[in-house]
């Protein structure tokens, strides 16, 4: 009878840690979404660390203040988490202890005498160990924080190619390597499904049969030389909102392009007036989907190239570790079987609409299935090593172990910006607690999903794509990306902090707010494209849009504002 | 005589000592197991709601299953409070400084069932759901206790959960 109370006690225990445990996770997964919102440098690499080790504290803080009530602070509960996962766009971050290593080589060292060119002989270590015990780092310093960006690449080789694939949340990739003979460094969209059309001079963008057009954006901004909040006309690149000045009363500066950073305005050059992100979209995803297929194909104008790669036969056998090995499954000895890891199908299965395996977008594709085979092995392999690395470094004799995640959770990881936290060791009385919790949210400046369009109608209310209502509404005026309906702040130099909507419509009652009147189809493309009309022109150009605005490491901002007509 | 009246009472006393105490311990013991394993799944069903943003009959229907197997039978209600963000944007349009207001709507038991015969509820981010358990029948142990002490009043459930929690996902995408 004892017994049986202690077991109720530990399960009773079990469910409420896990239960702060989800609170916690999602504290920080809220922290993270505000942060990038309202930040104008989100999405850069050192202030997205920074958005991800302010969003680790609050997980720590929320874990402390919801565990206080069983007599654990944060720094002991810190003993108990072997890691923390933030899985973002192109690869994913893990949170936990490390070693601080400093450099213990004496190449590369520092010029100590300019005119003979001597160098300092000694290690950064020897350096900083002589007499100096007050730096910040020593050498061997166990330090919780972020360790290095791991990408969702996957090594493979064919013949004499040998070359790493960089998948993303959606159909983005970057290819790096040789193939062909060639050092090849590429990146793009791949999509099917799209038609160029010219006649005479213009050129006309199709996609699944639905024209894509050029088209003015433009928002609410807080002008913080104005201490106003003003509609300005606007254009994105790489992830950054250029806004048009539109003020009579200032002649000197009406018409200027401006960008805002930190709550200070900074003066452009000369953008276009037209908006054609969309279209660059269509057009670039074209070339690059034409360059997977083939090594000769006819680019979208017109002109024959050969610069393309071919890789329509590459399948998931080609997979290879980074020693150059085959990945194959194991069996349960931990002997090779034979069997590739990541399957045997080709990996680019390009098809319209028409084909009997749909199209490359879809998300029953063979690419797709590869994208979240190379996800899912590269995070548990990372992970496991994470977790299992902790017991170097915790003072608590649990053994951590890195649990296994359900298939529908993984399906939630996979497909969208997610925070993964584990709390293990903890004492429950008769057990001891190995718990994770998975939150994932894709209102966030990382990534464009097909979810995240919203429809815009003349009514000044906003709608998921999916609405009912939409079908043959002949209201249809915009495509919005969702994030620019969530509230931001600003604070200028004054230290005034103002709070606007980018979009000041409101949410439908039946789509937005009691999400009671969506269709809930699987393939938002094809349930788009089959409706048509301007729904379907609104929400891919829309989509097309944002995905080629959106910030991403390959990008060179100065390249991609000369495409947008910039004069400086 | 005398002798017999006091066997009687020992027989009489020792009866309830040795069947009904221990069955009453006993069936004191089955509530507390009936009370984990419904504690357990109130909790497990309402943090599966929060974390997917989704509420299907298939899901209800498994959470009444999983409490029902105690042998017991349960009144289970819902909550949703749906969380209206226009009220709070129209007055922070106005007026810049001000943070905002959260505004909610409440669905309940009858209404949430209703929208599940039709089709998935989906929640969205922001939104808070809660669920609330109680034993409708009288479990052994309240029988025993009745038979020995009456409890009285219409509420005398043993068996009780609730759970709740804010919304953590959209349950159509975004």
């Amino acid at each position: 009878m004892l017994i049986l109370g202690n077991q109720i006690k530990t399960l009773n225990l079990q469910i409420s840690y896990d239960t702060k445990l989800n609170n916690a996770t999602y504290d920080a997964l809220k922290a993270f979404q505000l942060n990038t919102i309202n930040s104008d440098t989100s999405d850069l690499a050192n202030s997205k660390l920074r958005d991800i080790e302010a969003s680790a504290n609050t997980f720590f803080n929320s874990v402390a203040s919801n565990f206080n009530m069983a007599g654990y602070n944060q720094d002991i509960l810190k003993e108990y988490v072997p890691a923390l996962v933030y899985t973002m766009y192109d690869g994913y971050y893990i949170y936990s202890p490390y070693t601080n290593t400093l450099d213990d080589t004496n190449s590369n060292e520092v010029i100590i005498n300019e005119t003979t060119g001597e160098t300092d002989q000694q290690s950064d270590a020897e350096i900083l160990n002589e007499g100096n015990t007050d730096a910040t780092y020593k050498e061997g310093d166990k330090i919780s924080g972020l360790k290095p960006y791991i990408y969702y690449s996957c090594r493979y080789q064919r013949g004499t190619d040998d070359f790493v694939i960089t998948y993303s949340l959606d159909n983005y990739i970057t290819i790096q390597g040789t193939i062909n003979g060639q050092w090849v460094y590429d990146y793009g969209y791949l999509l099917d499904n799209i038609n160029i059309t010219t006649s005479g001079s213009s050129v006309s963008y199709r996609y699944r049969g639905i024209p894509i057009l050029n088209e003015e954006t433009s928002e609410y901004v807080y002008d913080p030389d104005r201490d106003e909040i003003v509609n300005y006309q606007y254009i994105k690149i790489n992830g950054v909102k250029y806004y048009k000045y539109e003020n009579e009363n200032d002649a000197t500066n009406n018409g200027k392009w401006f960008s805002i950073l930190n709550g200070t305005k900074y003066w452009q050059g000369q953008f276009d007036d037209t908006n054609s992100a969309a279209i660059k979209y269509y057009q670039e995803a074209y070339d690059f989907t034409q360059k997977i297929k083939n090594k000769t194909y006819i680019d979208s104008n017109g002109v024959t190239q050969n610069d393309g790669y071919g890789l329509t036969d590459l399948t998931g056998a080609n997979a290879v570790d980074e020693d150059g090995n085959r990945l194959e499954e194991l069996d349960e000895n931990g002997n090779r079987t034979g069997i590739p890891k990541l399957g045997n199908y080709p990996i680019f299965d390009f098809g319209d609409t028409n084909s009997p395996d749909g199209s490359i977008e879809d998300q029953d594709s063979n690419f797709n299935q590869q994208r979240l085979a190379v996800i899912r092995y590269s995070i548990e392999k990372n992970l496991s090593i994470a977790i299992a690395n902790y017991n170097n470094y915790s003072g608590v004799t649990a053994n951590f172990q890195m649990p296994e995640l359900k298939e529908d959770e993984w399906e939630k990881i996979l497909n969208n910006v997610s925070i993964i936290s584990f709390l293990q060791g903890l004492n429950i009385g008769g057990k001891v607690y190995n718990g994770y919790s998975i939150i994932t949210n894709n209102k966030n400046e990382e990534v464009v999903s097909e979810d995240s369009i919203y429809i815009v109608t003349n009514d000044n209310q906003y709608h998921k794509a999916n609405d009912n209502d939409l079908v043959g509404n002949t209201n249809i005026n915009k495509g919005i990306l969702n994030i620019d309906f969530e509230r931001k702040s600003n604070t200028n130099s004054n230290g005034i902090t103002r709070y606007f909507y980018p979009q000041e419509n409101l949410g439908c009652y039946t789509s937005i707010v009691s999400q009671t009147n969506v269709n809930s189809t699987d393939n938002m493309y094809e349930y788009i494209a089959s409706n048509g009309g301007t729904l379907a022109q609104v929400y891919f150009t829309a989509l097309g849009r944002e995905r080629y605005s959106m910030y991403k490491t390959n990008n060179n901002s100065d390249e991609l504002k000369v495409k947008f007509g910039y004069i400086p | 005589m005398g002798d017999t009246l006091i066997t009687v009472i020992a027989i009489g006393l020792a009866a309830v000592l040795m069947f009904v105490f221990p069955l009453m311990t006993m069936s004191d013991r089955t509530d507390d197991v009936s009370q984990l394993t419904v504690a357990t799944a109130t909790t497990e069903f309402v943090d599966d709601v929060r974390t997917t943003g989704k509420l299907t009959m298939d899901k209800y229907s498994k959470f009444v299953e999983n409490i029902s197997s105690t042998g017991n039978s349960y009144d289970v209600e819902m909550e949703l409070q749906v969380l209206d963000e226009n009220p709070g944007k129209k007055t922070t349009q106005a007026e810049s400084t001000k943070i905002g207001e959260n505004v909610y709507y409440t669905m309940y038991t009858s209404q949430i069932l209703e929208t599940l015969e039709s089709g998935t509820l989906a929640l969205k981010e922001g939104d808070i759901f809660s669920a609330n358990v109680k034993n409708t029948n009288t479990t052994l142990s309240q029988q025993l206790k009745n038979f020995l002490y009456s409890v009285t009043g219409n509420d005398t459930y043993t068996i009780a959960a609730e759970h709740a929690g804010i919304v953590t996902a959209n349950g159509t995408g975004n």
